[in-house]
């Protein structure tokens, strides 16, 4: 992150417990450590795309940020701090109740994977659209209804759909409804919790040439969930890989998925398939066991479980993010040992040579 | 596990005073508790008034001495504000004294446990006839769904379900009671009369004969849920993801349902016996009537019309009791028959 | 008929024909599958790629006999297997096929195995059925098995019951069932698509191996993931709108795209090349089962559509040894290149 640009929203330390409950009382026995210490910046405009393997945290931080938490959890135990910067100066959005975060939610809208649950069966599309311009605008119904004629033909739908159900559209066009609800506030930041995940191949591409049009024309920065490497890859300008509620790696797209250095993104980049037969795979490292449960998180590094070269040394701390050169972050110390001790070497250039 | 289910009985303490204490209140407040009933039932006896509610303006012509007034209203607590009457019944139940019933004259508890046999008896066989019928009639419906028998075997268990059961008693009744038509059955009594003289067999068949058109009036009623939910469930289960497993697996279709999609479709049925047990002892007020038997749920119902408030919360007490037990019962249930569950 | 023939003529263990299988929605037919022709080679990785509602699993299904019927129906066609049409066998017959000559592993490896039987059960419940086995010896090769596919520890686990089991162990058991009774041909659908990446690689690693050390199965493995067909399998059938579109090598395929909806897929992956930049995405979307327009199924979102592919559907032509495709323009071409 270059110094003159101030962050668009800057996470630190973010913590993000949900209590677990049990015994004859029903008082609290654990906790389940979704988020656990996370910390990066993202700039205005910019994307940053977050990885990691299925119950790692993504969405959870995705929330924390859109300050959706309490809505589901009200007994969420939040830690840290999420700055974001509004017209009207930093707000810390982590400490802000509800009614706090009203003014500000209007800066920051999500999407969701799911086109078909996400948008409400029984409100028209005009309607979906709408309700965000009633809760924080205070335009006229005239100019409310051009708004949405106006959105809907940005994200490529004709503006007679303004008044059809969800359910007449296909996944892609639903996703475009979606998008279109979040643009309608003009938001700074979009929180994107795997938009094109559930989409077919050839719409995902659309879908994906509609966002990146969008963040130019609109300045948008987005936080970009997904577990489709080559995707992430495409449209975000740094990547933060999550295992086991932390950030194991981060750095810019180019660094993280040509030069990835913690064994677990060495591992994740490796395990992607690529659409290249004569691609070779034999370099792959394989990587044994399961993700354990954020509930009993091992101790020391979360990954030490699965780790081809963990040692005991691992066990001992988290091992915190640090700079491994041009603002590269690794969280493993053992990084550089990393290519010459396990059984399978890097491969030139580190992987996907097309 | 074993903390949750610690938990569910510490529950029931609380869920039982709640209950208790909302009747026992509603007891104090409604018009024509025993003292009233006991105050018209000695003036009526002091006046040799024969008539039962006419005498309304002899009776109040008449004082009852004071002195025995306030015995009454002692032995009820009545003297006492409703929270002190409520503990000191509380104190009486924790040493297994349901009080007297006024009616009867005999402890409640003897009242209530003479009845109990006769109940579980129609209860239980009712219940288990219940199961015995609705299980299979469930399946081969969800194995013909949308067939003719499919069809008619509904048409069947709603008119069961939409005729009260004692309507149908009475109807059975007129129909093979020896009335008009058929004389196959006796007309009613838990045994006949001369029950102690017959022979072991004559005894048992005796027994049937009596039993068999009041279960079927208890009964019929509840095979309709019960089948329904039999069916959904295994058309719900049918539809699943392992079924099309164990196809692929080459096993037949014999195996797949009666095995793979009926074991877990009896989840949702086995956790209902818990439910159950309440129901057994339950009884019916107008089923018994009908067919004259004296089981708890007539003696639940006069208690209740002539105020023997005594007997009713008494019943009330063993009746809430067995429901919060049968809920905890139905969750061991669901532990054991569903390996998935496990409650903490 | 279509010739469907590899180039190098390798022994033949499946002959799909003609298949056309349609369900009844709310009395109009919609052709779930229509005209669907291809072979599966002993010793073969097939792949069988296409958008959601190609076609994919009804194909597969249809060769299990699995179709829900109502309101399914395999209409026409027939499927050649050891020298039987599996489409004339009766039910006895087909049962003894299903799990032991072909079996099938599906996408929800979370909902696919009973919640309420053992893994134990569930593995050897397989074998117990198609041969005479005592409990005691199906339970050891239900071990080996199990062993075989990676589960550790696996003769303790035999025990536990699925939600014990994490999605990609699940997944494991899944296929330790398929293989249990050593079918000739495994089909897999979709088969990694709920996991995390990591463990479809295992899961992938895990399949390829299987079939290495397997003389004479073949797997037939179902993904909407090219990436995925790229990696795994040595040749690929090519579905939209329950058609083969294209069917090559894998080589073929990636080098030599003849089909312009396979172009169009290809085109549609992003790649380090072109980061940032727009993606060649399809236009439109991919219709409903019953709004598939007459002619080419493609011809409302193909770019390169001519009159002709809005009248008549093309037929499978083959445009070089074992390379097959579905579409007016190479038609052409191939009339023009042949003598
Ligand atoms: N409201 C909640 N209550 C309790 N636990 C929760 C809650 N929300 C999430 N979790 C747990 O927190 C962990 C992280 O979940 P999260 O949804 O953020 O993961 P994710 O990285 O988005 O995974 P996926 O790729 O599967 O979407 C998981 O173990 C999840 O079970
Ligand atoms: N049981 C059914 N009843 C009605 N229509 C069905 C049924 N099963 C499949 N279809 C229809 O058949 C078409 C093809 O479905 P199929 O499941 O083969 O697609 P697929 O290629 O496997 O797609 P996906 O990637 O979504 O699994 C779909 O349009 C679907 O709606
Ligand atoms: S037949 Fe026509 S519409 Fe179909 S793919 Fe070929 S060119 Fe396109
Ligand atoms: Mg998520
Ligand atoms: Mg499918």
């Amino acid at each position: 992150m270059s110094a003159d640009t101030r962050p668009l929203i800057s996470v630190r330390d973010l913590k993000v417990h949900f209590p677990v409950y049990g015994g004859i009382l029903r008082h609290q026995v654990g906790a389940v450590k979704a988020v656990d210490g996370v910390s990066f910046d993202l700039a205005p405009g910019k994307v940053l795309g977050l990885v990691g393997e299925s119950g790692s945290g993504k969405t959870t931080v995705g929330r924390a940020i859109a300050n959706l938490l309490r809505a589901t959890s009200p007994d969420v135990h939040l830690e840290g701090t999420i700055s974001l910067d509004t017209p009207s100066g930093v707000v810390d959005v982590n400490g802000l109740s509800r009614k706090a975060m009203m003014p500000h939610r209007s800066a920051v809208q999500m999407i969701f994977q799911d086109p078909y649950s996400s948008l409400n069966p029984r409100m028209t599309v005009q309607g979906l659209i709408q309700r965000p311009l009633d809760l924080h605008t205070d335009l006229t119904d005239a100019e409310k209804l051009d708004r949405v004629r106006a959105l809907l033909g940005r994200v490529g739908l004709q503006p007679e759909y303004a008044n059809r159900y969800p359910h007449e559209f296909s996944g892609g066009q639903r996703q475009r409804i979606g998008i279109a609800r979040a643009l309608a506030t003009q938001p700074s930041l979009i929180i994107a919790d795997e938009p094109v995940s559930a989409l077919d191949v050839s719409v995902q591409a659309q879908v994906i040439n509609l966002m990146l049009e969008l963040k130019e024309e609109f300045s948008l920065a987005y936080l970009f969930v997904a577990h489709d490497l080559s995707v992430v890859y495409h449209i975000s300008d740094r990547i933060a890989v999550m295992y086991l509620g932390n950030i194991v790696e981060l750095g810019d797209a180019d660094q993280v998925y040509r030069n990835a250095r913690h064994p677990y993104s060495r591992a994740l980049l490796s395990a992607v398939p690529v659409a290249d037969p004569r691609h070779d795979t034999s370099g792959r490292i394989q990587l044994e066991g399961d993700i354990p449960t954020p509930m009993a998180k091992p101790s020391g590094c979360g990954f030490r479980t699965r780790c081809p070269i963990a040692r005991e040394e691992c066990s001992l701390d988290i091992p915190i993010l640090t700079d491994c050169g041009e603002g590269h972050l690794v969280a493993c110390p053992f990084h550089d040992e990393a290519f010459g001790v396990g059984a399978t070497p890097a491969r030139e250039g580190n992987q996907r040579d097309s | 596990m074993s903390a949750y289910f610690l938990r569910r009985l510490l529950l029931l303490i609380p869920t039982f005073l709640g209950i208790t204490m909302l009747v026992f209140t509603v007891t104090r407040f409604v018009p024509g508790g025993p003292i009233e009933q006991m105050v018209m039932k000695m003036q009526m006896s002091s006046t040799g008034g024969e008539g039962g509610s006419g005498s309304g303006d002899m009776a109040t012509s008449v004082e009852l001495p004071s002195a025995v007034l306030a015995e009454l209203e002692k032995a009820y607590h009545f003297d006492k504000p409703i929270h002190q009457a409520y503990l000191l019944w509380l104190a009486d139940l924790v040493t297994l004294n349901l009080g007297k019933s006024y009616k009867y004259n005999i402890p409640v508890h003897e009242l209530i446990f003479s009845r109990f046999p006769v109940s579980i008896y129609f209860g239980l066989i009712g219940f288990t006839l219940a199961y015995l019928v609705c299980i299979p009639l469930g399946v081969l419906k969800a194995i013909r769904h949308g067939g003719v028998f499919d069809f008619a075997s509904s048409a069947t268990v709603f008119i069961g379900y939409s005729i009260p059961g004692w309507a149908l008693g009475g109807i059975l009744l007129v129909l093979f009671g020896g009335g008009s038509f058929w004389d196959l059955v006796p007309l009613g009594d838990f045994r006949s009369a001369n029950w102690e003289e017959l022979s072991t067999w004559g005894k048992v068949t005796d027994q049937l004969h009596h039993t068999l058109l009041p279960v079927l009036a208890y009964a019929v009623g509840s095979f309709a849920t019960l089948t329904v939910l039999m069916k959904n469930s295994l058309m719900e289960n049918l539809g699943q993801d392992y079924v099309r497993t164990a196809f692929a697996k080459g096993l037949p279709e014999r195996r797949v349902i009666m095995l793979h999609a009926l074991r877990n479709s009896l989840i949702p049925i086995c956790t209902g016996l818990g439910h159950a047990i309440s129901l057994i002892m339950a009884g019916s007020y107008l089923i018994e009537k009908v067919f004259n038997i004296d089981g708890i749920g007539y003696l639940g119902y006069t208690s209740i019309i002539e105020r023997d408030y005594a007997v009713v919360m008494g019943i009330l007490v063993i009746n809430t009791f067995l429901i919060l037990l049968g809920n905890i019962l139905s969750d061991v249930l669901y532990v054991l028959v569903d390996p998935r569950i496990r409650f903490s | 008929m279509t010739d469907v023939t590899n180039k190098a003529a390798a022994e033949t263990v499946l002959e799909v024909r003609d298949l056309h299988t349609c369900f009844d929605i709310e009395g109009e037919s919609a052709w779930a599958v229509s005209g669907v022709s291809f072979d599966v080679h002993a010793d073969e990785f097939l792949g069988i790629v296409g958008e959601s509602g190609s076609g994919k699993s009804v194909t597969a299904l249809s060769i299990m006999r699995l179709i829900p019927d109502p309101p399914g129906k395999i209409a026409r066609g027939e499927i050649h297997f050891g020298g039987r049409d599996l489409l004339s066998l009766d039910y006895r017959e087909m049962h003894k096929v299903r799990g032991r000559e072909i079996a099938m592993i599906f996408q929800e490896p979370m909902t696919s195995l009973n919640p309420v039987f053992t893994i134990g059960m569930q593995v050897a419940e397989t074998l117990r059925h198609h041969e005479e086995i005592s409990a005691a010896e199906a339970r050891a090769r239900a071990v080996e098995v199990l062993t075989q596919v990676g589960i550790p520890d696996a003769a303790k686990r035999l025990d536990d019951y699925p939600h014990q089991f994490s999605g990609g162990m699940r997944q494991r058991v899944m296929i330790a069932m398929a293989l249990i009774c050593r079918p000739r041909i495994l089909i897999a659908d979709e088969p990694t698509t709920a996991l995390d990446v990591t463990i479809q690689a295992q899961i992938l690693d895990l399949m390829k191996e299987l079939l290495a050390s397997r003389r004479g199965s073949s797997v037939i493995l179902i993904t909407h993931d090219l990436a995925v067909v790229a990696e795994t399998c040595q040749r690929v059938i090519v579905m939209y709108g329950g058609k083969t579109q294209e069917i090559a090598d894998i080589e073929d395929l990636f080098d030599d795209p003849r089909h312009p909806y396979t172009r169009g897929l290809l085109d549609s992956i992003p790649t380090e090349q072109n980061k940032g930049k727009p993606l060649h995405a399809i236009p439109g979307n991919v219709p409903g089962i019953l709004s598939f327009p007459a002619g080419c199924k493609y011809c409302t979102r193909c770019p390169e559509v001519i009159e002709r592919c809005k009248i008549d559907g093309p037929p499978l032509v083959e445009v070089a040894p074992g390379h097959h495709v579905r579409c007016h323009l190479v038609e052409d071409q191939g009339a023009e290149g042949s003598p």
